[in-house]
C-alpha cells in the first residue's frame, strides 16, 4: 500500500482508533495484522519471503542467547543466519544482475554459456527489511540486545508498518523496546504525528512529483534537450528525490507517532552540507549509520592507515552503491563517493575556513561549500537516475554539447514555485524537524500552514502516478 | 477510560470538527478557482454528456472509436451516429463518444444527462471485445477512470482528493501484464464438446507457440499473432461476475428510472477472418456470448440489435488487429440496423 493512495487514507486512521481501542496485550497482534495487510497490498505471496528471513533471524538471535557461554556456536550462528538473509537479498535483488552480466560477458568472450537471464520480481522493501533483520542478529551477537523470544514482538519489529517498505531502518534497541511498551493516547503525540503526515504528503505530493513530470521527460530522451534543460532536469531530480524519499520518511515517522512510537530520523537538511562527508551524515541517516556500525567500523573504521582506511571507505560506498540497485550505474554511483571522500580527507588539511577570521568571509566560504557539496550531489545524481550507461552518456552528451538548441522544456510556474516552498522550508527545519517547529507557532499560523498544505495536496498535487522512489530499492 | 483520556479524546475531536470546517471552507475556494479549468483539463467525456442534450436531441448514440471513420478514403466521413439521424428525419440523434469507452463510462455519461432533457432513446453501442481482460486493463482505462471520477456527483474538493490520491486504476505495465494474464487464466472455457484447451490463457499459449492455425495450415507469424489477439479477445464465458455486465445492468436501471427506450447495439466483429483464423471453437464461443445478451436483456425491455455478423470482412477498415473500425459501407449497414429497430420498436417516427 503506498502512502499516497487513497487506500491509505482509509487503512491509517482504522488502524490508528484500533489501536488505541484495544488493550496494550492485544496490540501487537493488530499491529502485526494491519502490517501483513499493508505489505500484502503489493504482491500477497512475497510476504512469505519475509517470513522466511523473519523466522531464520528470530531463531539465530534466541540461539545466540542460549550458546552465551560458547563463542564458536554463536559467531556460527551469527554466519548462517547473516548468510541466509543475504542470500534471499541476493536472489531476489542481484541474481538477474549476475546471470544478465554472466550471459554479456560469455558473449563477449563467446564462451557456450547456457546460462539465462531469470526474470524474479523483487519484492517491495527486500533490502530495508533485510538490513533491519540483520542490525537484530548482529546486535544480539555483539551483547547490545537481548533476543526476543515472543515472535510476534519479532515479526512486528520487522514488519512494523510505517518503515516496512522504504524504512527507517531501524535498530532494535529503539524499535523492539518500544513495541514492549505500553503507549498512552497523548494529544501532543497525534498532533505531532499528524503534522508530520501532513508535511510529508506535502514533500512527495506536490513537491516531488510535480518536479517528477520533468525529470522523467529529460531523461526519457536527452538528446532533445537543451543544456538549460538538462540542468533544470538535473535540479529537479536533486529535489526530486529529496522530497521523495524525506517524504516518505517524514510520513513514517508521523503515522509511528500518532501510536508513540519514534522513529529515527532519516534527514537532516543535507542539502545545506559543507562536504560529502557531511552530506552522508544527513542523508538517509539510518542506511549511513547502519554501514557505519556494520561494515565500516568492522573493516577497521578510520583506526587504520591512510591507504587502509582509503580502501575500507571505497568498499562501503561501493556496497552501499549496490544496495540501492543491482545495475552498474549504482556501483558507480557509491564507488565515485568513495572516491570523492578519500580526497576529501586529502584536502581536509588546507583548513581554509580556519585561516579566515572574518566573519562575512567565513560565511561566504561556508556557502560556497555548500554549493560545492550541492553541485558534486546534484551531478551524482544524474548517475544514480539514469537507467543505463547510454542513457547517462545521452545525457551528458546533451549538456555538453546542446547550449546553442532553444529550450525545449516548458516548465509550469506551480513546478518552481513547489522548489520554492521547498527551500524555504528546507532552511527554516535545519536545526527542527517539522512538528517541532510547526507546534511552537500561534494557532492562526498554525491553522494557516495546515489549510494551504491540505489545499495543496489535493488540488496542486500530480494526477500522475508516481511510486515512491525508493520503492524500487 | 480515565478522565484524562477523555479530554483528549474531546480535544482531537474539537480538532477534527475545526478541520471539517476547513475543509468545507477549501472546498469553496477550490470550486471558484481551480476546479473549471481542472473539469476541463481531466473530464472532457462531462462535456460529451451536456453539449448533446442541450438542444432538442431526443436520441442519444453512445459509442467508442467504432463510431467514426478511420478512413480518408472514404468518401462518406459520416460518424454511425450521423448516419442514424439522417435515416430518422424528424429526430434529432446526439453522439456522446471517446475512444476505448465502455459500459462503465456510458453509465456515468448518462448519469450526467441532465433529467429535464428532451432524450426519449439511449442507443448504447456494445463492443463484445471491452468484455475481455485486454479491454478491462487496458492502458486507457486510466484516463477512463479519471474522468469518472469528476463526473462523480460530489463535492469538488473530494473529487480531486481521489485524484490525488490515485482513487484510479494506476498499474504500472508488469502489474497490467500480469492482470490480464491472470484474467486469461481465470477464463475458463466450456465447449458442449470436447476442446483441448481449460482457458483462454492455455489456448493462447497453444496457437502462440507454433506456426500452424486451428487446421494444420502454416502461416506467418503475424497471421499467429492476429489469431492469438482475436482468442485472447474474444474467448470468454459471459456471466454476472463480468464487469461489464454488471455496468449494463446499471445502465438498464438507470434508462427505467428516467424512462428512455433503451437500444443496445452488438457492434459486428470480422467473423470472417475469426472463422479462418481461429476456427468455429471461438465463433461459437462469440455467438452464444451475443445470445446471452439478448436473452439477458431483451426481457428487461431493451431493444438488442445484433450486428455480429452485419459487416463483412471487406468493409473492415483494418485486418492486422482486432477493431470495429468500419468502412462507410460497414457504417451505413450498421445504422441502418439500428434504425429498423428503433421502427420496429415504434421509438421513432415511421416515414
Amino acid at each position: 500500500m503506498l502512502f499516497n493512495s487513497i487506500e491509505f487514507v482509509i487503512f491509517f486512521p482504522i488502524v490508528t482508533v484500533l489501536f488505541y481501542l484495544l488493550p496494550h496485550n492485544y496490540r501487537w497482534l493488530m499491529l502485526l495484522g494491519a502490517s501483513c495487510f499493508f505489505y500484502m497490498w503489493f504482491i500477497p505471496k512475497y510476504i512469505l519471503i519475509l517470513l522466511i528471513t523473519i523466522a531464520i533471524d528470530y531463531t539465530a538471535g534466541m540461539l545466540m542467547e542460549q550458546w552465551t557461554g560458547d563463542a564458536r556456536k554463536r559467531k556460527w550462528c551469527l554466519v548462517v543466519s547473516v548468510i541466509s538473509t543475504c542470500l534471499v537479498l541476493f536472489i531476489f535483488k542481484y541474481l538477474n544482475f549476475c546471470s544478465a552480466n554472466l550471459v554479456a560477458l560469455a558473449r563477449h568472450f563467446g564462451w557456450a554459456h547456457p546460462g539465462k537471464v531469470l526474470s524474479i520480481a523483487l519484492p517491495i522493501g527486500l533490502s530495508f527489511h533485510t538490513f533491519q533483520s540483520l542490525s537484530y542478529v548482529i546486535e544480539v551477537y555483539r551483547g547490545n540486545q537481548k533476543a526476543e523470544y515472543h515472535f510476534g514482538y519479532y515479526a512486528l519489529y520487522v514488519m512494523f508498518y510505517p518503515q516496512l517498505v522504504t524504512g527507517p531502518i531501524e535498530r532494535p534497541q529503539n524499535l523492539l523496546r518500544q513495541l514492549r511498551e505500553e503507549k498512552p493516547l497523548q494529544y501532543d503525540n497525534v498532533a505531532n504525528g499528524l503534522r508530520l503526515i501532513l508535511f510529508g504528503l506535502f514533500l512527495k505530493m506536490v513537491v516531488a512529483d510535480n518536479l517528477g513530470q520533468y525529470v522523467d521527460l529529460i531523461y526519457a530522451e536527452p538528446a532533445k534537450y537543451s543544456s538549460l534543460d538538462i540542468l533544470v532536469g538535473m535540479l529537479f531530480y536533486s529535489f526530486q528525490i529529496y522530497g521523495d524519499f524525506f517524504g516518505y520518511s517524514t510520513i513514517a515517522l508521523g503515522c509511528a507517532l500518532t501510536m508513540g512510537y519514534t522513529l529515527m530520523d532519516n534527514f537532516k537538511a543535507p542539502y545545506q552540507s559543507g562536504s560529502i562527508q557531511e552530506f552522508w551524515r544527513r542523508w538517509h541517516i539510518s542506511l549511513s549509520s547502519w554501514f557505519r556500525d556494520y561494515l565500516y567500523i568492522p573493516l577497521g573504521g578510520n583506526r587504520v592507515a591512510v591507504p587502509r582506511w582509503a580502501l575500507n571507505t571505497l568498499i562501503v560506498f561501493t556496497v552501499c552503491g549496490i544496495w540501492h540497485g543491482a545495475n552498474w550505474t549504482f556501483m558507480i554511483w557509491g564507488f565515485t563517493y568513495g572516491i570523492l571522500l578519500v580526497a576529501e580527507r586529502g584536502l581536509r588539511n588546507i583548513h581554509l575556513l580556519d585561516r579566515i577570521s572574518n566573519s562575512w568571509g567565513r560565511r561566504i566560504l561556508t556557502l560556497l561549500n555548500i554549493a560545492k557539496t550541492f553541485v558534486i550531489v546534484t551531478l551524482l545524481w544524474s548517475i544514480f537516475r539514469a537507467t543505463s550507461f547510454e542513457n547517462l552518456h545521452a545525457l551528458f552528451s546533451a549538456l555538453w554539447h546542446n547550449h546553442a538548441l532553444p529550450a525545449q522544456l516548458h516548465v509550469a510556474p506551480l513546478a518552481w514555485l513547489a522548489l520554492a516552498l521547498f527551500v524555504c522550508m528546507d532552511l527554516i527545519l535545519r536545526q527542527r524537524r517539522f512538528d517541532e517547529w510547526c507546534g511552537k507557532q500561534n494557532a492562526y499560523v498554525r491553522w494557516g500552514l495546515y489549510a494551504f498544505m491540505i489545499f495543496a495536496i489535493i488540488a496542486l498535487s500530480s494526477v500522475q502516478h508516481y511510486p515512491f522512489i525508493y520503492f524500487q530499492f | 477510560m480515565t478522565e484524562e483520556t477523555r479530554h483528549i479524546i474531546r480535544k482531537i475531536g474539537m480538532k477534527f470538527l475545526l478541520l471539517a470546517m476547513v475543509l468545507v471552507v477549501l472546498d469553496l475556494v477550490y470550486r471558484f478557482t481551480l476546479y473549471p479549468k481542472d473539469r476541463e483539463k481531466y473530464c472532457t467525456l462531462l462535456t460529451y454528456s451536456r453539449i448533446p442534450v442541450q438542444d432538442s436531441t431526443d436520441i442519444i448514440y453512445l459509442g467508442e472509436s467504432s463510431n467514426h471513420s478511420c478512413s480518408p478514403l472514404d468518401e462518406d466521413q459520416r460518424a454511425i451516429s450521423e448516419m442514424l439521424g439522417d435515416l430518422m428525419p424528424g429526430h434529432r440523434v446526439g453522439k456522446m463518444s471517446k475512444d476505448a469507452c465502455h459500459a462503465g463510462i456510458f453509465y456515468d455519461m448518462l448519469r450526467n444527462i441532465p433529467r429535464k432533457s428532451p432524450v426519449k432513446t439511449v442507443v448504447v453501442t456494445v463492443n463484445m471485445r471491452s468484455f475481455s481482460s485486454e479491454w478491462i486493463y487496458a492502458d486507457l482505462e486510466r484516463p477512463l477512470q479519471k474522468e469518472q471520477i469528476m463526473m462523480k456527483k460530489a463535492p469538488s474538493l473530494y473529487k480531486r482528493m481521489l485524484l490525488a490520491f490515485k482513487a484510479y486504476a494506476h498499474w504500472s505495465d508488469s502489474e497490467r501484464d500480469k492482470l490480464v494474464r491472470e484474467g486469461l487464466k481465470k477464463q475458463t472455457l466450456h465447449l458442449p464438446y470436447y476442446f483441448p484447451y481449460k482457458s483462454a490463457s492455455d489456448w493462447d499459449h497453444a496457437i502462440g507457440t507454433q506456426c500452424y492455425l486451428y487446421n494444420g495450415e502454416k502461416v506467418s507469424m503475424d497471421t499467429i499473432a492476429l489469431t492469438c489477439h482475436y482468442i485472447k479477445d474474444f474467448a470468454y464465458h459471459l456471466d454476472d461476475g463480468n464487469p461489464r455486465i454488471r455496468d449494463l445492468d446499471k445502465i438498464v436501471r438507470l434508462c427505467h428510472r428516467r424512462g428512455w427506450n433503451l437500444v443496445f447495439h452488438i457492434m459486428s466483429d470480422n467473423m470472417d477472418q475469426i472463422r479462418t483464423l481461429a476456427g468455429p471453437d471461438l465463433e461459437f464461443l462469440m455467438k452464444s456470448n451475443a445470445q446471452y445478451i439478448i436473452r439477458r436483456y431483451e426481457p428487461k425491455g431493451v431493444a438488442v440489435v445484433n450486428n455480429q455478423y452485419l459487416v463483412r470482412d471487406r468493409d473492415f477498415f483494418e485486418r492486422g488487429f482486432p477493431t470495429e473500425h468500419y468502412t462507410q459501407h460497414g457504417r451505413m449497414a450498421s445504422a441502418e440496423r439500428i434504425a429498423e429497430r428503433l421502427k420496429e420498436e415504434g421509438w421513432c417516427a415511421q416515414n
